[in-house]
């Protein structure tokens, strides 16, 4: 397990035996198929979190979260979506970095 | 470390990001052409709606194609969200001119892919998309070559009207 991406809120993993990522943030610990994890991370991203600042009805104060594939149906507030987007960015950010890395120095070369 | 994310697919995200973009561009143009020829039909323009309800048909085909491709390539294809279309009309020209100015728009969208993919050197889906390149070129011909028709047919002449929806109609079947 390689470590990809760590907040203060939580931890994102690469696993290269099942070839997944795990992710462990609050209550939430879960692991994806890299695709599913992109595609969890757009559900993420596609929340109206201004529709949730501004929308004073008590549904707005929670949002749900789902990766059925992944077991996760989760109520998160305003503050942890943030904090899950952050995590979810930078675990992005490393993935693309080592995919860079390998497109550029070749697959062998790295360790 | 294993690079997941080349594994998984070959697109990158921005591509990923357009083709979706031109699939709903896709999509929306097949409702366009469906309200357009329901507009045609409720006139009494009833050959060259038949024309215009293949053109949603074949926009129908454009869009599964990019839809397919994207999945095929290890992409996540979108079911894209279609907005409303434009369903009256003054007359029968505008008709066309407003195919004419869709049609231009997405040849415009296609070359940005074909674009962006020289900028990231993806010359599979550089490949791919040229189809669409040689597509919407005989797509605008046709376009036209109705707003020619407008220009040789004197639309409020006897059988102007009339004779203007048997010849668009004819234009669908040359190809
Ligand atoms: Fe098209
Ligand atoms: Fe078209």
């Amino acid at each position: 397990m390689t470590e990809l991406y760590k907040t203060s809120k939580g931890t994102t993993f690469q696993c290269d035996v099942t070839d997944r990522i795990c992710l462990q943030f609050g209550d939430i610990s879960a692991s994806f198929k890299i695709k599913d994890f992109f595609i969890f991370r757009r559900t993420v991203k596609t929340i109206n979190i201004h529709e949730m600042i501004f929308n004073l009805s008590d549904d707005y104060d929670f949002e749900w979260i789902e990766s059925p594939k992944s077991g996760i149906a989760q109520k998160l507030t305003l503050c942890e979506i943030v904090q899950l987007r952050d995590l979810l960015d930078g675990t992005k950010f490393s993935l693309e970095l080592n995919s860079v890395l390998h497109e550029t120095l070749g697959t062998l070369v790295i360790r | 470390m294993k690079d997941l994310v080349r594994l998984r697919t070959s697109l990158k995200e921005e591509i990923e990001i357009i083709l979706n973009a031109q699939c709903k561009m896709e999509a929306e143009a097949s409702n366009k052409y469906l309200a357009m020829a329901s507009w045609l039909e409720r006139n009494g323009y009833k050959q060259s709606s038949d024309y215009l309800y293949g053109q949603a048909e074949e926009e129908r085909t454009h869009f599964l194609k990019i839809f397919k491709y994207i999945n095929d390539v290890g992409g996540t294809a979108i079911t894209p969200v279609i907005g409303e279309v434009t369903q009256e009309y003054s007359d029968l020209k505008s008709v066309f001119e407003t195919a004419l100015q869709s049609e231009i728009a997405v040849s415009l969208s296609i070359n940005k892919i074909v674009a962006k993919c020289r900028e990231v050197s993806d010359f599979a889906t550089e490949e791919f998309i040229m189809w669409f390149v040689k597509e919407q070129r005989e797509e605008e011909e046709n376009a036209r070559r109705a707003l020619e028709l407008f220009e040789v047919i004197d639309v409020n002449s006897s059988a102007g009207k009339f004779l203007l929806d048997k010849e668009i109609a004819k234009i669908g079947g040359k190809e």
